[in-house]
Order: C-alpha cells, then sequence, then structure tokens
C-alpha cells in the first residue's frame, strides 16, 4: 500500500548521502566555521527525521520539539554536573526523560481521540512551560545567561586525532544521523509503517481491523521524543553554551517545520534535502548584513507559501522529474503516492 | 498580613488584566468557532495596534485619535488577511483546513515579525496619564478603571451585536450548523470576513488596553497569542462567553498570583491551567 521506494533503493540512498557527508568537511577546507555549519546542518536535519516519524507518519503535531530539546540538554548537563559522572552515562537518562515525555503525550493524546489542533495546542503550551522553567528555574540552568556546554569529552578525542573539536562533533552527528535514519527505515519498512499508513488513512478503520491505534501513536511519540532529546544535547553541544533561548518555539520549531515540509513529509531524505535547502538560506542571509535583520520575515512567508502551495516537498517532486525522465531504476512510484495524498 | 485595600487595588488590575485577556480570547474563538481557523497571528494585530497608535501619537494626535486609527488599521490589514491568505485556506476541508489554518497564521506572525522588529525595535506604551483614585482608603490605578470601563463597553456592544442584530444573527447561525445557514440564505465565507476583522479590531483593542499599563515589543506578539490560546482552552474554543469568563478569571489570578508568589510562578499557573484543563474536559475545544 505503500508508495516509497523499496527499502534496498532507500537503503543505497542513504548511504550514498552518508559518504557524501563524510567527505563534506573535505570541500571546506578545515574552516572551523564551516564545519560548525555542517553540523548545524546535520543536527537540524535530525529534528527534522524525528518531527517527521510522529507528524509526518502518525499526524500527531508535536510543537515543542525545542522544549523537548532543551529538557534533553538541561537534563544531561546538569545531571552530569551533579554527579561528576560523564556525559555520555546522563545522555540517555536525559533522552529516556524526553521519550517518556513524548510517550505520555502520545498516550493521553490517542487515548482521549484528541484531533490534531489540540495535540498541537496541548505540546505548545508544554513548549511554553519547558520555556518558562529554563529561564525561570535560575539556580538550576543558570537562567538567561545560561553556562558553557562543553560536555562529551571531544576535547580528548579531537586531541589523540590532532583534527579540532568541531570536526570530531561533526562525524558525531553525522553517525548519529544515520543511525537515525536507519532506525526510521526499519521502522516504515515494517508491519510499524504499514500501520502508521493505516492510522493516518483512517483511524476507525485501521482499528477496526486490529490495528492498536493508541500504542502505535504512543510507540511513534516516544521515538520522535528520545531522539529529540539526543539530537537537543548535541545541539547545545554545537553552540558550545547553552541558552533558553535557543530552545523557544520561533527558534527550533519554526525551522525544522519548514525543513520537514520542503523537504517532503513522510520521505526518508526529505529533512536532509530539506536542511540543506534552509540552512543554505540562513547562511545566504547572514552573509550580507542588510539581508540579516529579514531572516525572520523570510522564513515566516516561506512557511506560508509552503503549505499553501508545496506541501508535497522537493524529494517527491524530484522524485517525480526524474520518473518522467527515466533517470530512476523506480516505476511510478512517487508520483502516485503525492498525487493521492495531495502531499498533506 | 495583607491590607485588604491592597488586595482590592491587586484585583482592580487583576480585572484589567483579565479585560486585556478576555479580548484576545474572545478575538480567537469567533474566528476558530465560524470556521475552524486557529488565528496564531492574534497577538501580532495586538501589537500592530499599538505600534501604529505609537506612531500617530508621536505625530502629535490625542490618543483616542491614535486609538481610532490603529484599530481601523489593524481592521483593514484583517481584511487584506481574509481574502487573500485565508481565501485559500477556507478552499480545504475538515482536519486539513485545521492544519493549513495553524501554519498559514503561524507563518504570518514569524512574518511579521521579522518585518516590524526591523522598524520598531524597541518596546512601546501608551499611557493614560491618569494617576490613581483613592477608594475607601485603598489606591486604585486610574488606568485600570478606564480599562475596565472600555472592556465592559466593547463587549456590550459585541454581545449586542451577536445577539440583536441580523448580521449577528446570520453570524450565530453559522457558528451552530453551516449548511443550516446556507440553506436559509446565509452566505458563511461573507460572515467569515466580517467576523475576522471584527476579531482583529477586538484583538488590536486588547493590545492598546495592554499598552495603557505595560510596554509591548513586537516579541511580545507570539506571547500575546499563547495567552489567547490559553483562554480558549480554559473557556471553550467556541463559547465567547466562555472566553469572558476564562479572561477575567485567568487575569484576577494572575495578578494575585503576581503579587504573593511572583510573575516567573505566575506565568507558570497560566499554562499549568491551560494544561489541565485541555487533559480534563478536551470535548470543549474539538
Amino acid at each position: 500500500m505503500s508508495a516509497r521506494p523499496s527499502l534496498g533503493t532507500e537503503a543505497r540512498n542513504v548511504a550514498v548521502v552518508a559518504v557524501l557527508f563524510a567527505l563534506a568537511p573535505l570541500a571546506v577546507l578545515g574552516s572551523s566555521y564551516y564545519e560548525s555549519v555542517l553540523a548545524h546542518l546535520l543536527i537540524v536535519a535530525l529534528f527534522a527525521v524525528a518531527l517527521n516519524i510522529v507528524f509526518g507518519h502518525t499526524d500527531q503535531l508535536f510543537l515543542f520539539v525545542g522544549g523537548l530539546a532543551g529538557v534533553g540538554a538541561y537534563t544531561t548537563a546538569l545531571l552530569a554536573d551533579a554527579l561528576s559522572i560523564s556525559a555520555w552515562v546522563t545522555l540517555p537518562v536525559a533522552a529516556l526523560v524526553c521519550g517518556l515525555i513524548g510517550l505520555l503525550v502520545s498516550y493521553v493524546s490517542a487515548k482521549r481521540k484528541f484531533t490534531v489542533v489540540l495535540i498541537s495546542i496541548l505540546t505548545l503550551n508544554l513548549q511554553l512551560v519547558f520555556s518558562e522553567v529554563f529561564v525561570g528555574a535560575r539556580d538550576l540552568t543558570g537562567g538567561s545567561t545560561g553556562f558553557p556546554y562543553e560536555y562529551f569529552e571531544l576535547g580528548v578525542v579531537a586531541d589523540a586525532l590532532g583534527v579540532g573539536e568541531k570536526l570530531v562533533l561533526y562525524y558525531l552527528v553525522l553517525l548519529l544521523l544515520v543511525a537515525t535514519l536507519g532506525l526510521y527505515l526499519k521502522l516504515v519498512h515494517s508491519k510499524y509503517g504499514v500501520a502508521f499508513d493505516a492510522i493516518r488513512e483512517d483511524e476507525i478503520a485501521a482499528e477496526s481491523i486490529g490495528i492498536d491505534v493508541v500504542r502505535y501513536k504512543t510507540i511513534a511519540g516516544f521515538v520522535a521524543a528520545f531522539i529529540i532529546g539526543v539530537v537537543g544535547a548535541f545541539f547545545a553541544r554545537e553552540s558550545g553554551y547553552i541558552l533558553p533561548g535557543g530552545f523557544t518555539f520561533l527558534a527550533v520549531d519554526v525551522v525544522v517545520l519548514i525543513v520537514l515540509v520542503v523537504g517532503g513529509l513522510r520521505t526518508t531524505l526529505g529533512p536532509i534535502v530539506g536542511a540543506i535547502i534552509v540552512v543554505g538560506v540562513e547562511e545566504f542571509l547572514s552573509s550580507a548584513q542588510s539581508l540579516q535583520s529579514w531572516q525572520s520575515a523570510i522564513f515566516g512567508a516561506l512557511l506560508i507559501v509552503l503549505f499553501l502551495y508545496f506541501r508535497r516537498g522537493v524529494v517527491r517532486s524530484a522524485r517525480e522529474v526524474l520518473d518522467d525522465a527515466g533517470l530512476t531504476g523506480e516505476r511510478g512510484g512517487g508520483g502516485t503516492e503525492a498525487d493521492a495524498d495531495g502531499g498533506r | 498580613m495583607v491590607a485588604v485595600s491592597t488586595l482590592l487595588g491587586v484585583a482592580v488590575d487583576g480585572l484589567a488584566f483579565g479585560v486585556f485577556l478576555a479580548l484576545l480570547g474572545v478575538g480567537i474563538t469567533l474566528v476558530f468557532g465560524l470556521g475552524e481557523v486557529l488565528n496564531l497571528a492574534i497577538g501580532t494585530f495586538a501589537v500592530m495596534a499599538v505600534l501604529v497608535a505609537t506612531v500617530v501619537v508621536e505625530s502629535g494626535m490625542g490618543l483616542i485619535v491614535a486609538a481610532a486609527v490603529a484599530l481601523a488599521a489593524v481592521a483593514a490589514f484583517g481584511l487584506v488577511v481574509d481574502r487573500t491568505i485565508l481565501s485559500l485556506v477556507y478552499r480545504s476541508e475538515g482536519e486539513e483546513r485545521i492544519l493549513l489554518g495553524i501554519f498559514t497564521t503561524l507563518g504570518l506572525t514569524v512574518f511579521l515579525d521579522g518585518v516590524l522588529i526591523n522598524y520598531f525595535p524597541s518596546r512601546y506604551t501608551l499611557p493614560l496619564n491618569v494617576g490613581t483614585v483613592s477608594v475607601g482608603g485603598a489606591t486604585l490605578t486610574g488606568g485600570s478603571l478606564i480599562i475596565i470601563a472600555v472592556g465592559v463597553v466593547v463587549l456590550a456592544i459585541l454581545f449586542g451585536f451577536l445577539r440583536g442584530t441580523f448580521l449577528g444573527k446570520a453570524t450565530r447561525t453559522v457558528f451552530q450548523d453551516e449548511r443550516g445557514a446556507r440553506l436559509v440564505g446565509v452566505n458563511p465565507r461573507r460572515i467569515r470576513t466580517l467576523i475576522f476583522v471584527l476579531s482583529a479590531a477586538v484583538a488590536g483593542l486588547g493590545g492598546l488596553v495592554f499598552a495603557a499599563g505595560s510596554a509591548v515589543a513586537v516579541s511580545n506578539g507570539f506571547q500575546f497569542t499563547t495567552f489567547a490560546l490559553i483562554i480558549s482552552i480554559v473557556g471553550g474554543v467556541r463559547s465567547l462567553v466562555g472566553a469572558v469568563t476564562a479572561g477575567v478569571l485567568l487575569g484576577l489570578v494572575n495578578q494575585f498570583a503576581n503579587f504573593f508568589v511572583g510573575s516567573y510562578i505566575a506565568t507558570i499557573i497560566l499554562f499549568v491551567t491551560a494544561i489541565v484543563v485541555l487533559l480534563a474536559r478536551p470535548e470543549a475545544i474539538s
């Protein structure tokens, strides 16, 4: 029933992309600025993969990606400091905390049959609570002054290999992205993917053929929130400093939504393509002082236009063009899916 | 021990804040009830009114003229948004329309914030300069009293319009049953336009009311929107009376919490109330 390319093709595509990104730092010639742009790009893509699982595949609009990322980042750091242990030990704990938040939200929403509006309002409210707490719990989080975020002992690895810290972080995040995409592919090409599709088409029909809607939605919520928690810690690590302002709705969620929609909901490479485009636009705008102050305006306009006219995303459109030109091995696939669901 | 007169002062300020919340809540409720579009740009509409009024005041006009110009400007802008973006949104149906509504109005907020911040980088306030009033030993903020009066009058007019006039009745028909409304010759699309413009003006008034007491920055827009959302959750997203009640109630709660435990906890109380109500009775909003 799914019009996705086969698992083999998708896995091959991911491998190609992974190799390209593994080589990408060579192209920027050791500039630590561009290494950090690249790392940022992958982090944004990771957020989008997580949102794709929960929103793209099960229609649960999580509007607290930023908040969850913050919970992940702060929990990792604060636990590591309090217990004087490595952040590598506390990261899974923090991710689990995020995962449980996602699980709880999804479970309650599914159990009570929340519509997409309700989930979005609920999560948006949670996002604001998290933001308030990050700022307000000054004794713990340092409030709006924040604190340096230099966990994960990247310096040790960097010294041992004789490369920059940024580069180590970049490859770490790349590894994480490949692993996450692997998990994603495994998920959507299994019975979970079939169940997700069925639930999205018609929840009641799905239930009537024996699909446990609550269970699948809850799993999607947990997986997505867990990933967001992990990525959140590296997001803070990439900045080298943690501030509540980095995890606001406008700073994270808006960008991740644009990335996901530009690239294409429910596509494997959509989040990466979207991240390349969005981070590219960001870089272009910040290259000129006069343009930089308009970044927010341009992203807002982009959000409106994308959702009104381009909900199928670049990946699907490109696949169609390639199909028409007979350039891909897969037959037909992409076009029919995009037409069938209107790319929503 | 806190003196009763002090508490009275807090209550009056709380009511004034409640008027602000109620106006925002009514603004978001009107539009959602009528067309299932959750207007996430409503807070920015409120901020726009303040900015326009500031410009007019700075050009030497009086506060009343400034308020009138500001409301007219925001209403006109509401009309433009309705004719352009919302026309496209209303083309889709059901859940898809709701999603589109969320994303386009969210995009509009981000867009407007991004544009406005370039021209209005600081914080703006519209002081009423009426000082304080002493009632039975309690010192009340004059501005708050005026705000409460304005709020009561405007909300009374609004309810009078919805209950008393033909247009108002037509609006309520669409609220209750869109197909039924169409059958008796009411054009839902035109009613939606009217209500959207009205809601923009109401939100604008909310902004002006807020600016009478505190400074407003462009970045407050999204915060105002979240206030509106909280009110509509607590009051029920389709109930105007609920929105007004929730606004006044939460205004009081917020001000007292502010007074006793500080603004950080007060804000958290607001959000947690919304979440609890959301979980306790979601049917009010769907």
